[in-house]
């Protein structure tokens, strides 16, 4: 496992339309220690997605730098596996194709990458439906498998965009606890963006609150894991610092 | 008590028992609505409407349609014409797909070339005859150009549409398990764009085939489109219907069994592709 730095992160864009420049992202710095779970929270258009494609590698910083085990990044790598809002699964590829996707770009054999994604889809209950196509599973389940794609990678850190806005509430939690429980028991390096600071706080280690390009707060989430969604709702701490990241997030 | 409903009348048990042969056997369904329109066609002729020499009737242009393929006319006339389409269609798609890719994958490219392909798309294949004439002169040249020109634009332009709207995380997700460009060109670039590049095809064939037989008529020494009007100029009108019908059943046939399910299959399969 490796180490996220982010340092002095800019990016301008030009907006054809408005005829002027847009600053999305202005001189962020941050650091992602392995194991560590990191969630951004803002409100729409505060650059959080902006921050995100940049780490993950599709869009070029304007300037500042972007290092993982100091290095810098270049372009889009399996070392930074990407979970998105829309699924982004392959519709012409089965659940386990898909699963097994990023081990057979690896080369490695076809058997093999077909093992791992079966290990990987029966790990989150997902061994029934490993030749049925994306299309076929309700949106939470898309989402499952769009997890569990990018962790049988075996990436050095999960970038999630939003992975669960688009589903609803109850299965909303459901996944928030799934992944709270992967975490708990594998560790790996999340970092995770979200308008949700419910979620926020239910899942990091840590939040950062991002407004207007900026980094404005950062508020640590010392709860103890394992985090269940029925012992949290009436914890005072947690009701606490979700007081604390909203206030932040409507100040900011 | 009112009036309960109406009897069923013996028009409406036809009818259902019609509907139900025609869900049993879709020939039926695809056949049916010929039978009216022979039998206006026979009665038309029978009556003797128009000169015999002029309008012949069903009856007539089949017994011919038989004399030809007996004579082994009709099988080489037509076996010639498809394999013209099939050389220029694979012509065609040998050009208008990595055309039709770059179009879709560069902003650059897109920007300068598509004026350009909606100009020449514009121009009719036939328009190119004239000059096609004085270039190859009467043959397969003129020929093979009238289809590749028909055949590439609909392939093209369905490509870069299809690879234009493949959803841009599907590139990004593949980029971040580690794909390639080469992998994500064949891994998700080409599938995304398959169920519009089987459209394409589908139109391709469809205009090509059209084209084929204007040009036949005009530069042709063989085919179907040669043999309808090399029987005008023998005064056969017979012979100028058995090609207009072989022409019609000919690529139902091949559209409706071939190219439709291959369209149908993949959309479907496809899916969510373009949502």
């Amino acid at each position: 496992m490796k180490e996220l730095v982010v340092e002095n992160l800019s990016k301008v864009y030009f907006d054809p339309r408005l005829g002027e420049r847009v600053t999305a992202l202005d001189g962020v710095s941050l650091r992602i220690t392995p194991g560590e779970f990191v969630a951004v929270a803002g409100p729409s258009g505060c650059g959080k997605t902006t921050l995100l494609n940049l780490i993950a590698g599709f869009l070029e910083p304007t300037s500042g730098r972007i290092l993982l085990d100091g290095r810098e990044i270049d372009g889009p790598g399996p070392d930074r596996g990407v979970v998105f809002q829309s699924y982004a699964l392959f519709p012409w590829k089965t659940v386990l194709e898909n699963v097994a996707f990023g081990p057979r770009m690896r080369g490695l054999p076809r058997a093999e990458c077909e093992a791992r994604a079966r290990r990987w889809l029966e790990l989150v209950g997902l061994g029934h439906v490993a030749n049925r196509y994306p299309r076929e599973l309700s949106g939470g389940m898309q989402q499952r498998v769009g997890v569990v794609r990018a962790l049988a990678n075996e990436p050095e850190i999960l970038l999630m965009d939003e992975p669960f806005a688009a589903v609803d509430a109850q299965t909303r939690m459901t996944l928030q606890e799934e992944l709270a429980r992967i975490f708990e028991e594998r560790r790996p390096t999340i970092f995770f963006i979200t308008h949700d600071v419910n979620e926020a706080v239910f899942l990091a280690d840590r939040v950062l609150v991002l407004s207007k390009g900026r980094l404005r707060e950062e508020i640590p989430v010392p709860i103890p894991r394992p985090r269940r969604w029925a012992a949290l709702v009436e914890n005072d701490s947690f009701k606490a610092l979700v007081g604390r990241v909203l206030q932040a997030v409507r100040t900011a | 008590m009112g009036p309960g409903p109406p009897d069923v009348t013996a028009l409406e048990r036809l009818l259902g028992l019609w509907l139900r042969a025609a869900e049993r056997w879709r020939i039926l369904a695809t056949l049916g609505p010929f039978v009216p329109l022979l039998l206006l066609w026979w009665a038309v002729a029978a009556i003797e409407l128009f000169p015999p020499a002029f309008f012949p009737g069903p009856l007539e242009v089949a017994r011919r349609a038989l004399e030809l393929a007996w004579k082994g006319i009709l099988g080489a006339y037509l076996e010639d014409s498809l394999i013209r389409l099939l050389v220029g269609a694979a012509a065609g798609i040998a050009v208008g797909l990595p055309l039709g890719l770059l179009l879709g994958l560069s902003d650059r490219a897109h920007r300068v070339l598509w004026p350009l392909v909606l100009f020449f798309q514009a121009i009719g294949d036939i328009a190119w005859l004239p000059i096609l004439i004085v270039w190859f002169g009467f043959g397969l040249g003129t020929m093979t150009f009238v289809i590749v020109y028909t055949v590439m634009f609909p392939v093209l332009m369905n490509t870069a549409l299809g690879v234009r709207s493949i959803p841009e995380v599907l590139p990004r997700a593949a980029a971040s398990l580690g794909a390639s460009r080469a992998r994500i060109l064949s891994e998700v670039v080409l599938p995304g764009a398959l169920p519009n590049i089987i459209t394409g095809l589908r139109n391709g064939l469809g205009f090509g085939w059209r084209a084929l037989v204007a040009a036949e008529i005009i530069v042709g020494t063989s085919g179907i489109g040669f043999m309808m009007f090399d029987a005008r100029r023998a005064g056969s009108v017979t012979e100028v219907v058995v090609g207009l019908a072989v022409l019609g059943i000919v690529w139902s046939i091949v559209d409706s069994w071939i190219l439709a399910p291959l369209e149908k299959a993949t959309g479907e399969r496809w899916g969510l592709v373009a949502r």
